[in-house]
């Protein structure tokens, strides 16, 4: 098998996994997982068929899939060590998630129609990941946007569901809109928007690089991505299944927006790029802050996706992709786990979402406690754990070439620490504070098996010397010019200390404030004006909702009304032009009969044709 | 060339079939149930079946010329008017679509209990037997007739089978159609007056046009009563106000053939005839036809925000859409044209299919207002899911036809630029139909049902699709996807025949592009091999 075909074989198999659950299936869900997990299995299988295949070469090949006149529209695969890395993971942690989902999902009875959507992700999230030019990215993007539609409204009757999927559609369309335009703006900047052939021509002429299409295309990163100011529907998402929470908003799908980045990077010019690195900056800090004002234990996770999602934007702006695509891995990793333990608890816990409602699991749970605990301290920079390579990079790139957004990224990661400790703090230590928490048992091998190797992943994954040649290339790059930099020792002695400094107050001040297994939060005790500025985020919901309700629909009503009474009672009917006067002939000559207009209309035709014939 | 005699035939044989099926109805209103359907069956499959046949059989080298090309004298032959058949890349789809959406809407027809079935069958089949001998006829004489012979069934179906309030929407209908239709009428007319070629062949106006153009005024006035008569035809901005009212009382078999196929006659006269044959007109409106069609997309587009009712919010998403079938063809470009064309097929397919299952949605509520209903996918999922596809594919998701339209339109807007301005209000209109889209889909799929849906939605009345329902659907689906992932089965034969009716713009990229895009080509197709 060649590397081309498997690529091919790595986008079919999900495609038709999806097909053969949702034509035959559909009541069968052991069977719909079965298949979709041996699908999830295949498209690792391959991957590594079609790694091992490219040896460490660039793979490409392109199909016409449209062409009209000048507009050419081909489907294509661009694999190189980029890709083959994103691939790697996207297809690992899919195949773990998918084995989570198989106890999770165990007594769900539409679990068909999840395990279909799943494969349905799965086959446009590795679309993004192969596609060789703007127009298929965009494709699978809008696809990838339609599978997390169909997943977050799983829970169909729920009015939450309901809400929040048709939310996060809209809100990334937003981001589409702007993404569209720099699409159809760059082909015929650049005559093609084939990833190579695009690379080829920036690197031939700097000048033709144009600020205005970069920051098109940015936008539908922003929405993807969940940035400022289209964040707001990755919380609400949280409304689907936990796995999904896991896969699509926590691992894949929303880094796509990351991803799509590094593979266009040198489409960008400085200014976009700083623009970039400020905006996940205060992604960064924002969500951070956010996080403390949360009880449901995935809205937590959300916030620290985003914020997270923040700090591998701000180091793709500082112009480190490797750097952005590296923190992209272990953030899979160990962001993946934590939703998978927190889904553990949840199903063990009996669907309670409320952190202060937990308490104790560290007993009654203790694979998956101590499997999140690895987790949040990965996610917090300990040091040799998978997030203390990423972000220690990250925070050295930024010490090195700007202090403010230094400083931020820092106090970012204090702040991760400190809501990370208040979640473990309150939710595994201390009493049970519920009925159902005390009722928890630990989950079955299915799930637990996943966590483990998730946690060993967390652990390890950020080693990069252990990376095969083949995935680690832009990475170890980046790493590899940043140890290069002018007064780079000085820096990683600084954050290391600072960074250490970070996780360790985050995790004891939140353990002295918090206090394990609390029953209240002390925030909201003691500084309630603080806690409920903090639970606001900032009111971008309430302005939207606003917006929505108040302006957009309100100005719809109002040109609704213009268009019944003006457009076609005055404008078209009322005048005196042509249409008045056939409706005046018409009143007169029709009886109060429809049919007659009907004779009318076909004596005119014989007319015509009596007239045409006379002339002969 | 006998082969070439059998296809012609055929291809009269798809125009005749439905006809003489709906003549034979019309006789038998005492045939039984099973001769009717069987009958019918055959009349609403034939022109699909015979449409799938010479598509195989379709030549791709005739370029300029039409495949299957018959002509009959039809008495009129010392003014030019003959009955003059073919096919070409622009009217195959068109000629498909028809009898995609005549098949479902049949069968769908067959199985609803309208009162006097014959009758409505009959009528069904004579529209569909105008629509497949609109795209067939080269002669503009008959394009025109059939459209009208089509236009007739239509309303006395919904004088005759219509809902509510019929009457007052049918005589706005009427008035506003008949209007388009007398312009456009004019217009053809005064085409083949002023031409001289005394011939409505439209091969020959063509010929004789492209030899010796008309004169810059006269293309304009021309210009003008076709844009305007075929405009109200297709709803064009401010003259859409008959659309959405007359769909939403018209019977589901006439809504789906109007809507998704007979509407498409006017885009395709200014596609076809107006725009290759006038060049300067079409130059000289195009400033109007952008500020309309920016009219239909975003004003209506927001009016369709405001709809409570789901028929009429399907009929004004339907006028939306074609302001973008407009801007298509106000880019006077192959590109612009192709997107025009690949609209024209999803979104017929994609409408019929909407209007078929908002009434599949009515029979289980018993309401089109959308703040009555909700839940409904617990008690009917399939029905769910290919509501969701219909939706999905109306606001241009990828994987279904529609995207292709809308965005090589956007494409061949962001082409020169004069019109690159536009592609930003245009792309607006993802949005909006996402916003109206998925409302709808969630009003009355998801959530809590509502106070007054509760008892209803709980009593056992209510199914998910049946057998007939869910096959009509999933033939235009079908269609739909097809379109989706293989544009190319409609595209590639259209390219090469606008590539001859369409100027081709000069290339807009800097020398510089195209020397390192040359060498980079290259290299790149080192790596391939």
């Amino acid at each position: 098998m060649t590397a081309a075909q498997s690529l091919l074989a790595v986008l079919i198999t999900p495609l038709l996994s999806a097909a053969l659950i949702a034509f035959f299936c559909r009541r069968l869900g052991t069977v719909a997982s079965t298949i979709s997990v041996l699908a999830a299995a295949g498209i690792f299988v391959f991957s590594l068929i079609a790694i091992r295949g490219a040896a460490g070469e660039d793979v490409s090949i392109s199909w016409t899939w449209l062409r009209l006149g000048d507009f050419e529209v081909s489907m294509g695969f661009l694999f190189n060590g980029v890709s083959a890395t994103m691939l790697t993971m996207v297809g690992f942690v899919g195949f773990l998630i998918h084995v989570f989902s198989l106890g999770y999902m165990a007594e769900d009875n539409a679990r068909a129609r999840f395990f279909g959507g799943l494969s349905i992700f799965m086959f446009s999230m590795l679309g993004i990941v192969l596609a060789d030019n703007l127009i298929m990215i965009f494709v699978f993007w809008e696809l990838v946007g339609f599978s997390s539609y169909m997943l977050i409204g799983h829970y169909l009757n729920t009015e939450e569901a309901a809400a929040a999927s048709k939310k996060a559609f809209i809100v990334n369309r937003v981001g589409d809109f702007g993404f569209l335009i720099g699409i159809v703006y760059a082909y015929w900047h650049f005559g093609t928007t084939n990833l190579s052939e695009m690379h080829g021509i920036v690197a031939g002429n700097r000048e033709l690089i144009s600020a205005c299409i970069a920051a098109l295309l940015m936008c539908g990163f922003i929405g993807k991505s969940a940035q400022f100011p289209l964040h707001v529907w990755l919380p609400d998402a949280m409304a689907g299944p936990t796995p999904v929470s896991a896969l699509i908003h926590a691992a894949t799908m929303v880094a796509a927006g990351v991803y799509f980045l590094i593979r266009i990077q040198f489409l960008f010019p400085s200014e976009v790029l700083t623009f970039i690195a400020w905006l996940g900056t205060t992604v960064a800090v924002y969500a951070g802050f956010c996080a403390y004002g949360q009880n449901d234990i995935k809205k937590i996770l959300a916030y620290s996706t985003l914020s997270q999602l923040g700090y591998m934007s701000a180091a793709f702006g500082l112009g480190f992709p490797g750097v952005a695509l590296f923190h992209l891995i272990t953030h899979a990793f160990f962001k993946a786990l934590l939703f998978l333990a927190a889904g553990s608890v949840i199903h063990g816990c009996h669907h309670e979402q409320d952190i202060f409602k937990m308490g104790g699991l560290l007993k009654k749970m203790p694979i998956t406690a101590i499997t999140f605990l690895l987790g949040t301290l990965a996610l917090c920079g300990v040091y040799g754990l998978a997030g203390f390579y990423s972000k220690d990079a990250i925070l050295i790139a930024a010490g090195l070439q700007h202090s403010p957004i230094f400083i931020l990224l820092t106090l970012g990661a204090f702040l991760t620490a400190g809501y990370m400790g208040r979640l473990f703090w309150i939710a595994f230590l201390g009493q049970p504070k519920s009925e159902a928490a005390s009722h928890a048992k630990e989950s079955p091998l299915t799930m637990l098996v996943p966590l483990i190797v998730l946690a060993v992943l967390s652990v390890a994954g950020g080693w990069i010397g252990f990376w095969p040649e083949q995935l680690g290339g832009l990475i170890r790059d980046n790493l590899e010019h940043l140890h290069h930099l002018p007064d780079y020792d000085t820096m990683h002695h600084r954050v290391l200390i600072l960074g250490s400094a970070a996780w360790v107050l985050g995790l004891v001040l939140s353990l002295f404030f918090y206090r394990a297994g609390a029953k209240e939060d002390r925030l909201e005790q003691q500084a309630a004006p603080v806690y409920h500025f903090l639970k606001s985020r900032l009111w971008f919901d309430e302005i939207y909702g606003f917006y929505v309700a108040k302006i957009q629909q309100r100005f719809a009503l109002f040109l609704s009304f213009i268009d019944v009474f003006i457009v076609k009672g005055i404008f078209v009917r009322g005048s005196a032009g042509i249409v008045g006067l056939v409706g005046m002939c018409s009143r007169s000559l029709h009886d109060g009969n429809i049919h007659s207009y009907v004779y009318w209309f076909l004596a005119g035709l014989v007319l015509l044709w009596a007239v045409a014939s006379g002339l002969l | 060339m006998g082969n070439l005699d059998t296809n012609s035939l055929f291809l009269l044989t798809a125009i005749i079939a439905p006809l003489l099926a709906g003549v034979v109805l019309l006789l038998g209103a005492r045939f039984s149930p099973t001769t009717m359907r069987a009958i019918a069956v055959f009349g609403f499959a034939w022109p699909l079946i015979i449409g799938l046949l010479l598509y195989s059989r379709f030549d791709p080298s005739l370029i300029g010329a039409y495949n299957f090309e018959l002509c009959l004298p039809t008495g009129l032959e010392s003014i030019g008017i003959y009955l003059h058949l073919g096919l070409n890349g622009i009217s195959m789809p068109l000629f498909l679509l028809a009898g995609t959406v005549g098949l479902a809407a049949g069968l769908y027809a067959m199985y609803s209990k309208a009162e006097r079935p014959h009758l409505y069958l009959a009528l069904l089949l004579f529209m569909l037997g105008g629509l497949m001998g609109t795209f067939a006829s080269i002669d503009v004489f008959f394009f025109y007739f059939f459209h009208e012979f089509a236009l007739i069934p239509t309303f006395l179906m919904i004088g005759m089978w219509g809902g509510v309030g019929r009457r007052g929407a049918a005589i706005e209908m009427t008035i506003y159609l008949t209007l388009g239709a007398l312009l456009s009428l004019l217009g053809l007319i005064a085409l083949y007056v002023q031409s001289g070629a005394d011939s409505f062949s439209l091969i020959e106006l063509r010929n004789y046009l492209s030899a010796q153009p008309l004169s810059d005024t006269v293309q304009n006035n021309i210009f003008a009563l076709l844009l305007f008569g075929f405009g109200i035809l297709v709803s064009l901005f401010p003259f859409h106000s008959w659309a959405p009212k007359g769909y939403a009382v018209a019977p589901t078999g006439a809504a789906m053939l109007h809507a998704g196929v007979l509407k498409k006659f006017g885009l395709y006269g200014l596609l076809q005839i107006a725009a290759p044959l006038l060049p300067a007109g079409a130059d000289h409106w195009f400033p109007w036809i952008v500020w309309l069609a920016l009219g239909n997309i975003i004003f209506i587009g927001l009016v369709t925000l405001a709809q409570k009712d789901l028929k009429m919010m399907l009929g004004y998403s339907s006028v939306m859409h074609m302001g973008y079938a407009f801007l298509g063809l106000a880019c006077f470009s192959v590109i612009g044209a192709g997107g025009a064309l690949l609209l024209m097929v999803a979104h017929g397919l994609s409408v019929a299919l909407l209007f078929m299952l908002s009434t599949c949605i009515y029979h289980r509520s018993q309401t089109f207002d959308l703040s009555e209903m909700g839940g409904l996918a617990t008690k009917a999922p399939v029905l769910a899911a290919f509501f969701v596809a219909g939706s999905m594919a109306s606001i241009g998701l990828p994987g279904f036809g529609n995207f292709w339209g809308e965005f090589t339109i956007f494409a061949a807007l962001a082409e020169t630029e004069l019109t690159r301005w536009i592609v930003v209000p245009a792309a607006t209109g993802i949005i909006i139909s996402a916003i109206y889209g998925l409302r709808a889909v969630a009003n009355i799929f998801f959530g809590q049902p509502k106070a007054a849906f509760v008892e209803r939605l709980q009593s056992d009345q209510i199914t998910d699709l049946q057998a007939f329902e869910k096959l009509s659907a999933g033939i235009l689906i079908a269609a739909l996807v097809l379109t989706g992932i293989f544009p190319r089965v409609f595209s590639d034969d259209a390219n090469r025949e606008l590539l001859e009716l369409y100027p081709q713009q000069q290339s807009h990229l800097p020398v510089i592009h195209s020397a390192v895009l040359s060498t980079d080509v290259d290299t790149h197709k080192e790596l391939t091999h």
